[in-house]
């Protein structure tokens, strides 16, 4: 028995020696070791034993088991090991691929925007996109006749009410969603309306009759102009990351009182003057005010309690100079060489 | 609008320190928007006085000759066309490089084989007149080499505002207003010009005639003055009349339209001159129905009642405020002729000047509501300007002036502390009293209020509340001025709104694991793609003024935009996956108010979510369609469904075959499909493309009121799984084979599908479905009893969809 197992011992070491590759190995392996292979069988056959003698034999056994065993691990390491240094593997090759989608670019600045004002504690809001021509204009303090009207190019549509007016539009600005807030929130409120507008306008590589606005609305007891400005400016800082250089003016719409423009230094020129900025040096990028009486009245809040700012971001524009896309019928294309691109 | 630097100084000091670039950037800051500042003299860049030294024959052309032109730094060659050129002239050169007044470059050119550096100038290209017979001959004072705007001595720097930033500002649609502002801001003087010109007097030579007015309705026209002014000779203005009306944009025409165009540019207030011998008394009144009127412009118009004329006892003469009529018009016989300086409704002149697409620079002064007062300033203007420029002519009329208007001039209450709190910054009463003053308002302190008073210019509609005197103080302190704070609120968490974070969900999980691009398409389609779409627009919301023929009508599905898309993406891409969220309108009345009543509502709204897949045949589309529908479903914790959809949810360029009725529990939320081959050919789609559109609001119902989240322990039990595979006919459904499976016992818990295969081997018209079936119950079930129950099912397989069980 003893003599027998010695044998194997030796046969398998001098075996193991030999093996040149891990397929001849894993041969062996079965060959000697599996369920099966002469080296089990011969161990098999200590269970007849009884006594000292399986006492002396198991225990030899056992030591022979484990010099196989090592043997074998280090020839497999060692086969495994010269593989490794023989074959090469070129690391430069690409992984296995996962496709990406794309959010649209507006979507995207949209999004920076709106983590700026949700830290600020502002509410999201969303309104009609064809919208009556009572909260598009009449709430705003733009009654039918307002001369205002013609500052904005609206979309009407084919309906007429008793006194024969078009009192539908697509809405020509987010502002609407200014009453339609307070008449459902009241005060105090803070909000941003990111959404569509639409002007009727012949579309070239500057003008689109669809894009987007952000609108802004904070109504509180005591706020101020001033309030208004500091937040324009955090806004911006915000936006591009960076401090940039404003500067405030007046503006007039119907539906603020007073009404500013913020202007921010070109960022394409730096405020040396280029065709970007019409050589002034200043992009228009935000318009704002103090909500009109009349507004506040609209949305049935009391402006002898309330005040309020509120203001438009003009986001395509500033999706636009964010990346530098010189052509505005891209937003709405389609086209995948442009949106892949964010 | 433009203003000249010139004409603004008539009535306001200007310091000589401050640029004309400051000038503009001064008013941008604190009145209005200047979108240019252009000196005239850069009209005439590279424009320059030469001297002829010679004409020579050019070789090659019999019409032109060749001149040496000494333009002091060196003498250039220049071919000339014109006949009137000899040694020994001085004439305006436009260099290399120049770009005259009529659009034309001046480039280096050969002609005819001759080299010529340059152009002589004509006096139409110079833009200085209309004739083109020869070249412009200077006189003996030009100096060679001397640019030409020194020449012509022009200095003149011209602003151009943006009118929409003075929509709500009457006053400040004319030099005179202007300047008012500027005095202001500069903290200067209004001059001498500006304070004689405020105190009108009208002064009558003779009071020959009577001029009689009746204004029917004073609402429509507050004020009408009118003077009689004979001895009038019609002919060109004098030049300093025309260059400044050229300056701002106007083209001289005759003495007394220039000069009531020139008080128009200098006050505001819009004038009109009647040719007397063609008028009879002057009537104020409402247009009768169909009314017609041949206005100046050559054009029969007709009117109706709510449009208000000028007539006489016979006809009408003038539409109010908007244009004149051709049959009183001043011409190269008139002699004696009526003066208007009126004031019109707003409203009134708004509405015909739309009605009838004519938009004077008249009726948009009107429009903006101007200062009853204006009248008399302007009339009193125009007679001494008219005497003036016609020596001759004098006013022999009475000053007819009928009005009946009434201004609310305040006093508006200014507290002090609220204007400080309003404004977030303190400036000192004595600053708020001086800029108003500066502004024309009167004060009236009484210690913690001001008591201003309108002025009139600023009544008729510009300034009623203390919001508005607000803007006034703050805008010529500047803004920029301001001490800048943050709001100081009550701390809140805002308010979240359920659509708007689904929204933002479905974009992440679409653009993130299922790997699509988002587009945002238009809102609008137009009848050329629905109709090869098949799809019936007879109900589509259509706008009443479109402005391109693909964008007519609203859209009522996303789908078709998104088709455009793959037409758009097709030659470059295998496999386009996009999606979109946006509106769709329907035409039937929505919930979303219409009025602050809230009783009307809007036209339904609502926003979807469309994904198209497009590829190969062999990409299986539609299988991936659904694949997205599924991922994106298990992200929102939900359990989708497909039934097979009636001709209700099929749309019209579907393939019929391929159309599932996409659910959530027993909500339909929308639909799957592919779109039918034909179809597809129509609008030049090569690819199969499948489509899903789903309802956000339909999607949001199934998540609504829906708890948190709960964890659900491991089972204790171990699963027993057995795999079960039959051939049934094709047109078994899966989702009943399913159903019944999982409605079999209740220790299956799960079914899973794991494979399909249709034809082949298991013979035509039949498909081979595989599932792994999950036994699971409270206890360790025994194989014996998973057997059974395994057993018990197939035969129901078999009796219920005559299913043929194969063996694994």
């Amino acid at each position: 028995m003893k003599e027998q197992l010695i044998e194997i011992k030796k046969n398998i070491l001098d075996a193991l020696n030999d093996v040149k590759d891990l397929a001849f190995l894993e041969k062996l392996e079965k060959k000697y070791l599996g369920r099966k292979g002469e080296f089990t069988q011969a161990l098999r056959k200590l269970a007849q034993l009884s006594g000292e003698a399986k006492k002396e034999v198991g225990s030899l056994a056992n030591e022979i088991k484990k010099d196989i065993e090592k043997k074998f691990v280090e020839t497999r390491n060692n086969l495994e090991g010269k593989t490794d240094k023989k074959g090469f593997i070129d690391v430069t090759l690409p992984g296995e691929k996962i496709e990406r989608g794309h959010l649209h670019p507006i979507t995207l600045v949209q999004r920076e925007l709106e983590d700026i004002f949700k830290k600020m504690g502002f509410m999201f809001l969303d309104g009609p996109e064809l919208e009556s021509d009572y909260f598009c204009f009449e709430a705003l303090n733009i009654p039918y006749h307002h001369p205002a009207r013609d500052m904005q190019d609206t979309f009407y549509i084919d309906h007429k009410n008793e006194k024969g007016e078009f009192d539908l539009v697509m809405r020509t600005h987010t502002s609407p969603v200014q009453v339609r807030a307070m008449l459902k929130y009241g005060a105090p409120l803070r909000c941003i309306a990111p959404g569509r507008v639409y002007r009727c306008e012949a579309i070239d590589a500057c003008h689109e009759h669809t894009f987007d606005q952000m609108e802004g609305l904070m109504i509180d007891k005591n706020i101020s102009l001033d309030n208004l400005i500091a937040v324009m400016k955090e806004l911006i800082n915000g936006i591009f990351g960076r401090k940039i250089e404003t500067r405030v003016r007046p503006g007039y719409f119907p539906f603020v009182e007073p009404g500013i423009e913020l202007d921010i230094k070109c960022t394409i020129c730096g405020g040396t003057g280029c065709p970007s900025c019409k050589h002034s040096g200043w992009l228009e990028l935000l318009p704002a005010g103090m909500v009109h009486p009349n507004v506040l009245k609209y949305g049935g809040v009391d402006p002898n309690v309330y005040s309020g700012f509120a203001f438009g971001l003009g986001f395509t524009r500033l999706v636009m100079m964010r990346y530098g896309i010189g052509d505005i019928r891209f937003f709405n294309s389609g086209d995948l060489r442009f949106l892949e691109q964010f | 609008m433009y203003l000249s630097l010139n004409w603004l100084k008539d009535f306001v000091d200007i310091p000589k320190k401050i640029t004309p670039e400051e000038l503009g950037l001064k008013l941008t800051m604190h009145t209005v928007e200047i979108d240019s500042v252009q000196k005239q003299s850069d009209k005439y860049k590279n424009v320059i006085v030469g001297k002829i030294l010679e004409v020579n024959k050019h070789p090659n052309a019999d019409k032109l000759r060749l001149a040496k032109v000494d333009i002091k730094k060196e003498v250039l060659d220049i071919v000339c066309g014109a006949p009137n050129i000899e040694p020994g002239q001085l004439v305006p050169v436009a260099l290399v490089g120049a770009i005259l007044p009529n659009g034309l470059e001046i480039k280096e050119a050969e002609i005819r084989g001759q080299k010529s550096c340059g152009m002589l100038c004509a006096e139409d290209e110079l833009g200085l007149g209309e004739d083109h017979a020869g070249i412009l001959i200077l006189n003996e004072k030009s100096k060679i080499g001397q640019s030409f705007a020194e020449y012509l001595k022009i200095e003149d720097v011209i602003f151009e505002v943006d009118n929409k930033s003075i929509t709500n500002r009457p006053d400040l649609w004319s030099h005179y207003g202007m300047a008012r502002d500027i005095a202001t801001f500069l903290r200067t003087n209004t001059t001498k010009k500006f304070e004689q010109f405020s105190k009108p007097k009208i002064k009558v030579d003779a009071e020959k005639v009577k001029l009689e007015v009746t204004v029917e309705d004073f609402k429509l026209c507050p004020r009408y003055m009118g003077v009689v002014m004979e001895g009038i000779k019609i002919e060109s203005s004098p030049k300093w009349l025309q260059d400044r009306l050229i300056s701002v944009g106007v083209r001289p025409i005759n003495n007394i339209v220039d000069a009531t165009n020139y008080v128009m540019f200098e006050l505001g207030q819009p004038l009109h001159a009647f040719d007397q011998s063609l008028v009879g008394k002057i009537i104020v009144r409402r247009a009768k129905e169909k009314e017609e009127i041949e206005t100046l412009d050559g054009v029969k118009r007709q009117l109706d009642k709510n449009d208000l004329v000028i007539a006489d006892s016979k006809k009408a003469i003038a539409i109010a405020g908007v244009m004149g009529g051709a049959n009183s018009e001043i011409n190269d016989n008139t002699t004696t002729i009526i003066l208007e300086s009126a004031n019109f409704d707003f409203v009134s002149i708004r509405k015909t000047s739309q009605k009838l697409g004519l938009r004077s620079e008249a009726s948009m002064r009107f429009e903006k509501s101007l200062d009853p007062n204006l009248c008399e300033i302007a009339l009193s203007r125009a007679v001494n300007l008219i005497k003036e420029i016609c020596p001759k002519s004098k006013l022999v009329s009475n000053v007819a002036d009928e009005k009946n208007f009434n201004l609310n001039q305040g006093p508006i209450e200014l507290d002090l502390s609220w204007l400080n709190n309003f404004i977030g910054d303190v400036i000192k009463k004595e600053e708020v009293i001086d800029i108003l003053n500066r502004l024309g308002f009167s004060c009236e302190d009484k210690n913690e209020e001001i008591f201003v008073t309108v002025p009139t210019w600023r009544a008729t509609k510009d300034i009623s509340i203390r919001e508005d005197l607000a803007e006034e103080v703050a805008r010529i302190y500047g803004y920029d001025n301001l001490k800048l704070t943050m709001p100081q609120v009550a701390m809140s968490a805002p308010e979240t709104i359920p659509e708007k974070e689904l929204v933002d969900k479905i974009k992440n999980i679409l653009s993130g694991g299922a790997s699509l691009s988002e587009v945002y398409n238009y809102s609008f389609v137009g009848e050329e793609l629905l109709r090869k779409l098949n799809i019936d627009f007879s109900k589509h919301i259509r706008l009443a003024n479109p402005i391109a023929a693909q964008h007519t009508m609203l859209r009522q599905n996303l789908a078709p935009n998104l088709f455009l898309n793959i037409k758009t993406n097709q030659p470059r891409y295998d496999i386009v996956k996009i999606f979109e969220i946006g509106n769709v309108y329907l035409g039937m009345t929505g919930e979303i108010a219409k009025d602050g009543g809230g009783e009307e509502k809007l036209p339904y709204q609502e926003k979807r979510l469309g994904i198209v897949i497009a590829g190969g045949v062999k990409d299986n589309v539609f299988a991936k369609a659904k694949g997205v529908i599924e991922y994106l479903m298990a992200n929102l914790d939900l359990n989708v469904e497909y039934n097979v959809a009636g001709s209700e949810v099929t749309p019209p360029w579907a393939n019929k075959n391929k159309v599932a009725k996409i659910k959530i529990g027993q909500r339909v939320i929308g639909f799957a499909s592919v779109i039918d081959k034909k179809v597809a050919g129509g609008l030049g789609i090569k690819k199969e493309c499948a489509v899903v559109e789903v309802s956000l609001k339909e999607l949001l119902e199934t998540i609504k009121g829906r708890g948190d989240k709960r964890y659900k322990e491991f089972d204790k039990f171990p699963p027993v799984i057995r795999d079960l595979a039959f051939v049934v006919n094709e047109k078994v459904l899966y989702n009943d084979i399913k159903n019944e499976i999982i409605n079999f016992h209740e220790y299956i818990k799960e079914v899973e599908l794991f494979d399909v295969f249709q034809g082949g081997k298991v013979g035509e018209g039949n498909k081979n479905l595989a599932f792994h079936i999950i036994y699971q119950a409270d206890r360790t079930m025994t194989a014996k009893e998973v057997d059974d129950l395994q057993q018990k099912l197939i035969k129901k397989m078999e009796e219920k969809f005559e299913a043929k069980v194969r063996d694994f």
